[in-house]
C-alpha cells in the first residue's frame, strides 16, 4: 500500500479532505446557546404577559395561566388517561396510513400504470376535509376507537404517499446507470439504491404526518366521543371550563411537539450523510 | 515510479507514419462494433446520432472516443455498456453482447459525475460490485475475483480516507473513489464517460496521471470519452475521432508515445505534434 501513497498524483497535496466539522463544535455551541435560547424565551414571556392582560381584562376570552396550571395539577389522571387514548389512536392510525402509503408508493414506482389508477383516488381522499368525514365514519363504525384510527390513517396517508413516490424516484440517473451496467436485480436496486435515497423524503413526510396524526385524532374525537383529549376539550367547552379546556389544548400542542421531535431524532440517527 | 519526475526521454517517431497494422484479432480478444446506427426522435424527423459505426478495440488497449459535442460518442459508449441499444448493427465485447457482458459483470461503467452512494463510505462504495448482482459474482468466483477495495483506494492515494463519506471528500477524491470502484470490479472492459469533465483544471491533471498509473498496474481494456485533446493524447493508445451529424468515425489516430507515460510528457514536442494532428483531424471532420 505504501507504493500507492508514495506515487500519489501531483494534486494530492492540494486535494486534502474537507476539514472535519466535528472538533470545534462544542465550544461554539456553548457560545451560541444564549443566542438560540434567549430570543424565543423572551418572545414567550411577552406573549404570556399579553395573555395575562387579556385574561384579567376579559375573563370570558382567556383563562389566567395559573388557573390553567392548577387545572392540570388537580386532575392529572383525567388528562393522562385521555391523552393516552388520543395518542393510541394517533399512533395506530399513523402506522396504518404510513404503511399503506409506503406499499402503494413502491407499487406505483415499479408499475407506472398504477400511478394513473391510484393518484386520483389519493387526491380525492386528500381533498376531503377530515371534519366532514369524521361524523360519517362514527356512524359507520360506532363509538369505539376504529373511526379515530381511520381518520388518522386517512389524514397521514397522502403526504406520505406523495413524498415516498418522489423519494423513490429521486435516485440519481448516473448511479442507476452504474447499477444497470452491473445488471443489478430490481430488488438490489430497491434495497441498495431507491430506499436509502428516499429516506430524507420519508422523514420529511414523517414530520408532517406526526403532527397531522395528533390533529386527526383530536378532531375525530370532537364528534360523539367520550374519551380522548378532543372529548375533554368539547366537554369543558360545554361547561365553559376555560382552564380545563386550555390545559387540554396546551397538552396536545406539547405532545404534538414531542412527536415531531421524536421523528426528527430518528432522522438524525438514520440520515447521517447530509 | 521515478520516471514520473524525470524529464521526458521521448523517442521522436515521425508522426505521419502510421503504426503497422496488427493481424485482426479474433472476436474473443477484442471489442468489435459493426455497422452500428442509432437515431433519436427529434423535432419533426428523427436525428441520426450514429451512422454505420465500425470499430475494433484490441484487448488491453486504451482507446478514446473524441469529437465535438453531438457526435454520438457518449451514445456509442452507452451502447457498448448495454445502457442503450442500437437500431442496427452488431456489438461484441470479447465475444459477448453488451447484455450478456453486463450480466457477467464484465463491464465497469465510470460515469461523468462520481455517482457514489452518499450513505456509504469510500471503501463500501469502491466495493459496490461485490454487493450487486451476486449471482454473477458466484458464477465467476474462480475465474475473476473482485479486487481488494482498500488496496485499490491506496493505489489511488486514498489510503487515509477509506472510511469517509462522499460529502467529506473533495470532488477529485470522489472521482478517484469512482475510478477505484471500476478497478475493484475487475471487469475486463472499463467504459469511462468524461469522468474528469466536472473537475477543475489542476485536479483534472492530477487525476489523469493517477488513472495512467492505476491503468498500467491493471491493464484493462478501456474505452474513454473526452472533450479534451490533451487528455485524449496523454491517456490513449488510439484516439477515435468522430464527426457530428450524423455521428461517424472520421479518423483513427495512433498515439506513438512510450508506456508508461512519464510525468511532463505533455510538454514534449512529440506530444504537441500528436495533439495538433488530432485537432486537425477534428477540423477536417467538421468541414467534410
Amino acid at each position: 500500500m505504501t507504493t500507492g501513497i508514495a506515487t500519489a498524483s501531483p494534486s494530492t497535496s492540494t486535494d486534502v479532505p474537507r476539514p472535519a466539522p466535528a472538533a470545534p463544535r462544542p465550544r461554539r455551541r456553548r457560545r451560541r446557546w444564549p443566542r438560540t435560547v434567549l430570543p424565543p424565551l423572551v418572545t414567550f414571556a411577552l406573549l404570556a404577559v399579553l395573555w395575562e392582560w387579556v385574561a384579567t381584562v376579559q375573563a370570558s376570552v382567556l383563562p389566567r395561566l395559573p388557573d390553567v396550571a392548577t387545572a392540570l395539577a388537580e386532575e392529572p389522571d383525567l388528562f393522562l388517561s385521555n391523552l393516552g387514548y388520543t395518542l393510541g389512536s394517533a399512533a395506530l392510525g399513523f402506522v396504518i396510513g404510513v404503511s399503506v402509503a409506503l406499499v402503494l408508493a413502491v407499487l406505483v414506482v415499479h408499475v407506472p400504470l398504477l400511478h394513473a389508477a391510484i393518484m386520483p383516488v389519493a387526491v380525492l381522499i386528500h381533498a376531503t376535509p377530515v371534519l366532514a368525514i369524521a361524523p360519517a365514519l362514527i356512524v359507520a363504525f360506532g363509538f369505539g376507537k376504529l373511526p379515530h384510527v381511520l381518520i388518522v390513517a386517512l389524514i397521514t396517508f397522502f403526504p406520505m404517499l406523495i413524498n415516498a413516490i418522489a423519494g423513490l424516484r429521486s435516485v440519481s440517473t448516473e448511479l442507476l446507470d452504474v447499477f444497470r451496467s452491473m445488471a443489478a436485480g430490481r430488488m438490489e436496486v430497491f434495497w441498495q439504491l431507491r430506499l436509502p435515497s428516499s429516506l430524507p423524503f420519508l422523514f420529511a413526510a414523517g414530520k408532517t404526518c406526526a403532527t397531522l396524526a395528533i390533529i386527526g385524532a383530536i378532531v375525530s374525537e370532537f364528534t360523539g366521543s367520550v374519551e380522548g383529549i378532543g372529548a375533554v376539550i368539547i366537554t369543558s367547552t360545554k361547561y365553559l371550563d376555560l382552564p380545563q379546556m386550555w390545559a387540554a389544548i396546551f397538552l396536545s400542542a406539547f405532545v404534538s411537539l414531542l412527536c415531531l421531535g421524536a421523528v426528527g431524532l430518528a432522522e438524525r440517527l438514520v440520515v447521517r450523510w447530509r | 515510479m521515478a520516471t514520473r519526475t524525470s524529464p521526458t526521454p521521448t523517442p521522436t517517431l515521425p508522426a505521419a507514419v502510421p503504426a503497422p497494422l496488427p493481424p485482426p484479432p479474433s472476436d474473443d480478444a477484442c471489442i468489435r462494433v459493426r455497422g452500428v446506427s442509432r437515431s433519436f426522435p427529434g423535432r419533426g424527423s428523427d436525428v441520426l446520432v450514429l451512422d454505420g459505426v465500425d470499430l475494433t478495440v484490441p484487448q488491453g488497449s486504451f482507446v478514446t472516443l473524441f469529437g465535438p459535442s453531438g457526435c454520438g460518442k457518449t451514445t456509442l459508449l452507452r451502447i457498448l455498456a448495454g445502457l442503450q441499444t442500437q437500431d442496427e448493427g452488431e456489438v461484441r465485447l470479447f465475444g459477448q453482447t453488451p447484455g450478456q457482458a453486463a450480466k457477467d459483470k464484465n463491464i465497469a461503467w465510470i460515469p461523468q459525475s462520481s455517482a457514489l452512494l452518499p450513505w456509504a463510505g469510500a471503501r463500501r462504495n469502491a466495493d459496490l460490485s461485490r454487493r450487486v448482482n451476486r449471482r454473477a459474482g458466484r458464477r465467476d468466483a474462480d475465474r475473476r475475483a473482485p479486487g481488494d477495495p482498500v488496496a485499490v483506494l491506496g493505489e489511488m492515494g486514498l489510503a487515509g480516507s477509506v472510511d469517509l463519506l462522499p460529502h467529506q471528500l473533495s470532488g477529485g477524491m470522489r472521482q478517484r473513489v469512482s475510478l477505484a470502484r471500476g478497478f475493484v470490479q475487475s471487469a475486463p472492459l472499463m467504459l469511462m464517460d468524461e469522468p474528469f469533465s466536472a473537475l477543475d483544471e489542476l485536479t483534472r491533471e492530477g487525476l489523469r496521471y493517477q488513472l495512467l498509473d492505476t491503468w498500467e498496474r491493471h491493464r484493462r481494456t478501456v474505452v474513454f470519452v473526452t472533450h479534451s485533446a490533451t487528455e485524449a493524447v496523454l491517456l490513449s493508445d488510439t484516439v477515435v475521432v468522430m464527426s457530428a451529424r450524423p455521428g461517424r468515425i472520421s479518423t483513427v489516430i495512433d498515439v506513438d508515445l512510450p508506456r508508461p507515460r512519464p510525468a511532463g510528457i505533455d510538454a514534449s514536442p512529440e506530444f504537441h505534434r500528436t495533439v495538433a494532428r488530432l485537432r486537425a483531424a477534428v477540423d477536417a471532420g467538421r468541414t467534410a
